[in-house]
């Protein structure tokens, strides 16, 4: 409201002196009420709106309450989930044990047969690592699927060349 | 597995025993399992609550107020419900805190998305505006049912087999061992030996994952995997295998004995 009607008289300021240019203009000087020095200072207001992205102010939605019905689908849900969980754990476990048992069968085989290649099979490598060039899934292949270019001696890393 | 165990002590004492020493080497998943149709279900409702549970979108710092951005913003926004007195709400009261709707999720439409389908539409002159299309999970070999090629089935483990003339039956390259060298320094020559140099692998262990006694014959199986490069052998047969398409390959028993070794 106030903008506008400043900018309303400005307006006609202008066009009085362009029709009549020789005539000082006159200007009354009126006292409007005070906006300017309670603003607040552009960085105090920039850390006023980071702060409430931060803050949980007015920003939570309202709490979830679940009718006793819906309680209890959720529940079951969980405990479904929680059942599918522990399958594949166990899936999981007996694979390794077997996996174990075939390991420990093998070795005990072998220190029957070659006692020389069973202490070779049993010692530490410290200097074998995890090669880098190996890939973790992800959810859709790379625009190369593999690199079929390898070449003897190309060393550990496979760059494209 | 008793009986095995005193068969094996029975060869020791005979001089005549044979160690071998035999490779499983596999290409590891390229993409990620497709969620099981529960895993898929649960997954969308845990998202849904936790979509509920969020925090309003505290738009007022990311579009600046006044800014035309901001006008493309609340413009694009679904209009919420206002709460006028003497009115029945049937659904609930409206509960507007920054113009959300407190008992529901909040529902947000970027102006990017118009942007994106609207250049998909007009065929997309600028690369920048271009929708990124992923790569297809089902690939060419897949269709063609390419045995012999490492870029199929790539949700799953694919393993080497080899069928060698002289024999009838499929199964993991096996090599006799040379002298003085280690279990798996021959299983990892004896793979480049057969499928040539080109070939990049590593090696999980130098301790065996498993010993099958045929015999007199011992074969330690050495687990490794296949990391760049190609097996091309000249006079072999070969083919890269899933778990499920090893099962129909190879014989029943060879089965059962390998089958907890792979994935």
């Amino acid at each position: 409201m106030l903008k506008s009607t400043v900018f309303a008289t400005a307006k006609n300021c202008t066009s009085s002196s362009a029709l009549f240019p020789a005539k000082p203009m006159s200007m009354t000087f009126v006292r409007y009420k005070r906006t300017k020095g309670k603003e607040l200072s552009s960085n105090v207001q920039k850390a006023i709106t980071q702060m409430s992205v931060l803050s949980a102010n007015r920003k939570q939605p309202k709490r979830l309450k679940l009718c006793p019905e819906d309680l209890i689908k959720h529940e079951t849900i969980q405990r479904c989930w929680a059942e599918y969980q522990r399958d594949l754990r166990t899936e999981r476990n007996q694979c390794l044990e077997a996996q174990y048992a075939s390991m420990d069968e093998a070795m005990s085989v072998l220190e029957q047969l070659s006692p020389e290649l069973y202490t070779a099979a049993n010692k530490k490598d410290m200097k074998h690592r995890f090669p880098k060039e190996f890939r973790i899934p992800t959810e859709y292949p790379p625009n190369k699927i593999w690199y079929y270019e390898y070449q003897e001696g190309d060393g550990n890393t496979h760059k494209k060349k | 597995m008793s009986a095995r165990r005193a068969l094996s002590t029975a060869a020791t004492a005979s001089p005549s025993n044979v160690i071998k020493t035999g490779l499983i080497i596999s290409r590891t998943p390229i993409v990620s399992k497709t969620p099981t149709k529960l895993e898929s279900i649960y997954y969308e409702y845990q998202s849904e609550l936790e979509k509920r549970l969020t925090w309003t979108f505290p738009h007022w710092y990311y579009f600046k107020k006044g800014t035309l951005a901001e006008k493309a913003y609340t413009k694009l926004q679904k209009k919420p419900i206002f709460k006028v007195p003497d009115v029945f709400y049937p659904r609930g009261v409206p509960d507007l805190k920054h113009g959300r709707e407190r008992s529901e999720k909040q529902v947000i439409v970027l102006p990017e998305d118009v942007v994106e389908t609207s250049s998909g539409e007009e065929g997309g002159e600028s690369a920048m505006l271009k929708k990124i299309v992923p790569n297809s999970r089902v690939t060419e070999a897949d269709q063609k049912k390419d045995m012999q090629s490492l870029e199929r089935a790539l949700e799953e483990h694919l393993y080497l087999l080899v069928k060698e003339n002289t024999k009838e039956n499929w199964e993991f390259p096996t090599f006799d061992m040379a002298n003085g060298s280690l279990l798996h320094n021959r299983a990892e020559a004896g793979l480049k030996e057969i499928g040539g140099p080109h070939i990049h692998t590593w090696t999980v262990s130098n301790t065996p994952c498993k010993v099958l006694q045929d015999g007199q014959t011992n074969t330690f199986y050495i687990k490794s995997h296949i990391l760049a490069g190609k097996f091309a052998p000249t006079d072999l047969e070969f083919a890269w295998v899933t778990k499920k398409e090893f099962k129909d390959k190879v014989s029943e028993t060879y089965y059962t004995q390998m089958s907890h070794l792979l994935n």
